[in-house]
């Protein structure tokens, strides 16, 4: 009995020996492993981008959201910059006009359209008033198009309509620049 | 329990309901500059006692007499006189000066011939008018009227007949 016990014994260390050499041999080329879990939300979006039309003047900041258009001089006779047209002159007012790109472009949307508005940041200046495709803009928010497709650049008109009075009567300040903001949004259909 | 269970779906419910409701915009701002200029513009127009012009309604316009003579038929709108060795034909021609973003309250306007004519004798509204400097046909012109400032050659008799008289007459309007 004692006997069987020691034989025991012995093969039980001897598997001792056996894995411990194994576990050292196999210890030359370590290894390390592990896993990472990445999660990600994909938010959707739409952004739009004001950019220069071949036709009408050059932005300032153009493929930004936040870009500036400048007729330069006009008036009813004289001459206008490049990019800046006439298109009516009447006895009470006359309209220049230039022409700029919308583009907004999406991603994670099932939406193939989106609607554009516009409002004046402030009042009008005397004597003059916006419109952007013939809708005349005022602080509360217009609607310009309700059909727009995305990143695509769409002309639209940017006419600036100014009345012929003289300033003091009506007419707007004269030989000054006169800014105005024009804010713009477009909203997914 | 059931209370706070209810709460919990109510409070889901408007989650989803505000989610759909949420609209995907974008927004951006274009700033817009001008510089207003004041401006005139000088155009002229057929007078209904005169010859009708070519181009009327612009600034660039032809006043054509045809054919003239010191005694045979005249042309309508022609208005001719005689000296014992001139005649003089005329039409009337109305010019008409806007103004637009200004206080100017009348302008003031010049004519001068475009080339020298050392034979016929020209005048626009009653003043000669030459080659050499601009001659004032008004220093009080009233904006956005039609004026008729005749126009007027004097032929001396001993022109040969069949010769052509053509001329251009350059106007200048200044707001005062």
């Amino acid at each position: 009995m004692l006997s069987k016990h020691k034989s025991i014994r012995n093969l039980a260390l001897m598997a001792l020996l056996c894995m411990a050499f194994s576990g050292a041999a196999n210890a030359q080329n370590p290894t390390a492993s592990g896993v990472i879990n990445a999660n990600l939300v994909n938010k959707n979006g739409i952004s739009i981008q004001f950019d220069t039309n071949s036709s009408g003047v050059t932005l300032g900041a153009a493929g930004t959201s936040a870009a500036t258009a400048n007729f330069g001089a006009v008036s009813a006779f004289g001459p206008l910059s490049g990019g800046v047209t006439r298109p009516s002159v009447t006895a009470a007012n006359y309209t220049v006009r230039t022409i700029f790109d919308v583009q907004v472009v999406q991603g994670g949307l099932a939406s193939l359209t989106y609607t554009l508005t516009a409002n004046l940041a402030a009042a009008a200046p005397i004597g003059l008033s916006y419109k952007v495709d013939a809708v005349t803009l005022s602080t509360a928010s217009q609607t310009i198009q309700t059909n727009g497709g995305y990143n695509t650049d769409i002309a639209h008109n940017l006419d600036l309509v100014v009345s012929t009075a003289a300033p003091g009567a009506g007419g707007p300040a004269v030989g000054t620049p006169i800014t105005t903001v024009i804010n713009f949004t477009a909203t997914a259909n | 329990m059931k209370k706070v269970t209810l709460l919990t779906i109510f409070a889901a419910l408007m989650m989803i309901s505000s989610a759909a409701v949420a609209q995907t915009t974008a927004s951006g701002t274009l700033s817009v500059t001008a510089t207003v200029n004041g401006s005139i513009q000088l155009v002229f127009n057929s007078d209904a006692a005169g010859v009708a012009l070519t181009g009327g309604g612009t600034n660039t316009a032809t006043l054509a007499f045809g054919n003239v003579s010191a005694f045979g038929a005249i042309g309508a709108g022609i208005v001719r006189s005689t000296t014992a060795n001139t005649f003089t034909v005329s039409s009337a021609v109305d010019v008409q000066v806007s103004k637009t973003n200004s206080a100017s309250a009348n302008y003031t306007l010049n004519a001068q011939l475009g080339t020298a004519d050392a034979v016929n004798t020209w005048s626009v509204g009653g003043v000669a008018v030459t080659s050499a400097a601009q001659s004032t046909l008004t220093a009080t012109g009233a904006y956005a009227a039609n004026t008729n400032f005749p126009v007027a050659i004097t032929v001396p008799f001993t022109t040969a007949s069949g010769t052509s008289i053509s001329n251009t007459i350059n106007y200048v309007a200044t707001a005062n």
